[in-house]
């Protein structure tokens, strides 16, 4: 057995997900499986491989571990002045990252160009670097301007999870320090970690008081200013390898920063279940089945359902899920299901509809979003929007009319700018916040965007949006 | 004595870094619309700045809420043509850059001193300004930013904004909505671009989307109407506009028919 837990150490150093695999076989072959020792093995593998987010479910003997897609992954940002040193500090890190084996140096040159990038038609200037630690892999996004952050979030590729604030030492805040924290706030970073470069120029007392003065604005704009990470280096030196305290060892202190000060996204599974269809048909004999990936949750034989979209709001409960082809008790996020529904015809199921948990779920056909409008040359419109606009919304795998105001106080939107807007939708349907969405006028996208919040319902009197009472 | 001495090492500071930051691309800034409370003067400039952070911050905007009150200061003590209701004024950037500013110093010492605070360059890229006539009370000057600064339209305070227009209409019914009409004109200006008043000669474009003379184009807050049609219904008569779109490459300063230029002079 001793033998058997040092092998099982030397492997979860590799991923937590490969280690379990290799785990499971090596307790195969030494005959560990049914060995009463083995599930207190397994916790000890999960203490010893840090985050680990799988479920291992034992079906009479047989193991069917349901993964939730170990969180090896998180998004992360770069903000600040831009003679900081940013870009030379991204040079570092993907240098430290190849020399560990666990990433492909991008020097200096590659990182500045910030070449422009097509996003679902946007033209966005950033760059995207990647690198991974022992723990998880990361992307990690650089970009010149605050409206390329912005652009960034409302093309919805990526959420950024973290970011890194870049302070020299030798300038300290600067007063735009103030608009790069708001900006992390408005794309919906909740953790950042501080990296005070330059250290080598200055000398000890002003680092400490520029790490002061970091510390007070992080909390003046709600973040925490005490249990942030603060590391000081200088990127300079870590990009050349030097191994003095600032060089390479800092750089190595900051991805171990990221490591363990941001938390791992992981799937849902004890929401309330949503399946969004991607198809339906009928089994003779047994009913309408319906099948898509499922988002969020788990979902098990004999649940209260409610099948919504398009006005419809559809009682049910699902009789039988199948996995793989095959039947199963139950099925969590991330799995391909076929769920039979009862009581349910074909007819009254469409491509673009959500099956969720009985009560859980808010059909509406009003929301709060953010949109941003193509500018004329990346093939947007030429004249601003002002309110009452009225196009095609397109989302996931349906499309339905859809009229725009502008908040109060805002005239309009000229091409090339983003905004906070109301949607009006001709039906209602389940669209959640953090779902993006385009518009197209003509079968042209005109607009991007992403739901901020669902707004109570409101009439539309005879399907005519232009004739809505906006409140 | 001590604190001028600190302002002669900011200002050398500020020098410093000015020169060594000089000639870095500044695709980024604002655009700033004053309009005097009179409605007699008005001043819209542009400056520029590197990242739209700076953009965005408080201390880069009152530097450029300086240069625009400065310019107006200009405006108001230029001369009034003798023969043409108002004049327009073309403002060299050269000589806008030595106009004095609230503090005693020029505008190019504030400019530089704001490059050091901030860290990075700071282009005062151009100004223009009207100026209608004192005794002319059906001549009125109408000023628009956009995006709506929050502060709202206090009249006689600098507007900041990516976007701005400036126009001298007339107004010969005595209306009493006028000054919302002429805000509504420059929006109209700022979102759908003219190039010219136009005026007899000017056939309108076969796409109306085409369409560059202001009177001819489709009224952006009531398609129905044209420019021309709206402001005739309301007594109202354009002599001239001006549009600013911050970053903007060619720099249009909208063409004048009938007036010339009044250069800057010390």
């Amino acid at each position: 057995m001793r033998l058997f837990l040092s092998f099982v150490r030397c492997y979860s150093r590799i991923t937590a997900r490969d280690s379990v695999q290799s785990l499971l076989a090596t307790s195969k072959y030494f005959g560990a499986d049914n060995v009463p020792g083995t599930w207190s093995v397994l916790k000890r593998v999960k203490c010893i491989s840090q985050e680990w987010d799988q479920s291992i479910s034992w079906f009479g003997g047989n193991c069917r571990y349901i993964s939730s897609e170990v969180s090896k992954h998180c998004n992360v940002g770069t903000i600040g002045h831009i003679d900081h040193g940013k870009t030379t500090l991204t040079a570092a890190i993907t240098r430290i990252s190849e020399i560990d084996g666990l990433g492909k140096f991008v020097s200096y040159e590659d990182i500045d160009r910030a070449p422009e990038e097509r996003a679902r038609g946007i033209t966005i200037n950033a760059t995207h670097v990647e690198y991974s630690t022992s723990f998880r892999h990361y992307a990690h996004t650089d970009c010149p301007g605050h409206v390329d952050f912005i652009k960034n979030m409302i093309s919805g590729t990526s959420q950024m999870d973290a970011a890194i604030l870049v302070v020299a030492a030798t300038d300290g805040v600067m007063p735009q320090t103030r608009e790069h924290m708001l900006l992390a706030k408005q794309v919906g970073v909740e953790k950042m970690i501080v990296f005070i470069n330059k250290a080598d120029l200055v000398d000890e007392e002003v680092r400490e008081l520029v790490e002061i003065e970091i510390r007070e604005l992080l909390t003046d704009f709600g973040f925490d200013g005490i249990s942030t990470p603060v590391i000081v280096g200088s990127a300079l030196l870590a990009l050349k390898g030097d191994s003095s305290e600032f060089g390479v060892p800092s750089v190595k202190k900051l991805l171990n920063a990221l490591d363990t000060y941001i938390p791992s996204p992981s799937r849902d599974f004890t929401s309330p279940f949503v399946l969004p269809v991607d198809n339906a048909f009928t089994v003779p004999g047994r009913g309408t089945v319906v099948t898509g990936t499922l988002l969020k949750g788990t979902v098990k034989k004999n649940d209260e359902a409610e099948l919504m979209g398009y006005d419809e709001k559809i009682k049910t409960s699902v009789g039988d899920i199948q996995v793989f082809k095959k039947s199963v008790p139950k099925a969590v996020a991330g799995e391909n299901v076929g769920a039979l529904l009862r009581g349910v015809k074909i007819s009254s199921v469409h491509k673009g509809m959500m099956l969720c948990a009985f009560n859980s779920a808010v059909i509406s056909n009003r929301f709060l979003a953010k949109i941003y409008f193509l500018s004329r040359s990346e093939g947007g419109r030429r004249k601003p929007v002002t309110s009452n606009y009225i196009q095609q919304l397109f989302s996931k795998t349906w499309s339905v009319a859809c009229r725009v105001d502008l908040m109060e106080g805002v005239s309009m939107i000229m091409p090339g700018e983003h905004a906070t807007v109301y949607l009006t939708l001709i039906k209602k349907m389940v669209f959640n916040p953090g779902q993006p969405f385009t518009l197209r006028e003509n079968n042209i996208t005109v607009a991007t965007g992403i739901v901020i919040e669902v707004k109570p319902s409101v009439q539309v009197p005879k399907a005519n949006l232009s004739k809505v009472a906006i409140g | 004595m001590a604190e001028s001495w600190l302002r002669e090492q900011a200002q050398a500071q500020g020098w410093e870094k000015a020169t060594k930051l000089e000639g870095r691309p500044t695709s980024q800034g604002l655009v700033a619309v004053l309009v005097d409370v009179a409605g007699r003067n008005g001043s819209m400039v542009e400056v520029n700045c590197e990242t739209d952070f700076v953009a965005r911050n408080r201390a880069f905007q009152s530097v450029v809420e300086g240069i625009s009150e400065a310019c107006l200061k200009f405006i108001q003590g230029a001369p009034t043509s003798t023969i043409h209701p108002f004049t327009k004024v073309n403002l060299d950037v050269d000589q806008l850059k030595q106009l004095p500013s609230a503090k005693g110093s020029s505008l190019a010492d504030e400019v530089a001193l704001a490059i050091h605070t901030v860290g990075e360059n700071i282009v005062i890229r151009r100004a223009v300004g009207f100026k209608a006539k004192e005794e002319d009370s059906d001549l009125f000057l109408s000023g628009y930013i956009h995006p709506t600064p929050l502060n709202n339209l206090v009249l006689g305070t600098p507007l900041l904004g990516r976007y701005g227009a400036l126009v001298v209409l007339k107004d010969g019914k005595n209306h009493d909505k006028r000054e919302l009409l002429g805000r509504q004109l420059c929006q109209h200006i700022v979102g759908m671009n003219p190039r010219k008043v136009g005026g007899e000669g000017d056939e309108p474009a076969k796409n109306p989307e085409d369409e560059h003379c202001l009177l001819l184009q489709e009224y952006l807050l009531d398609p129905s109407t044209t420019v021309g049609s709206y402001l005739t219904e309301n007594g109202l008569s354009v002599l001239d506009f001006t549009r600013f779109e911050c970053g903007e490459e060619n720099g249009d300063l909208g063409k004048i028919p009938e007036n010339t230029a009044v250069k800057a002079t010390n």
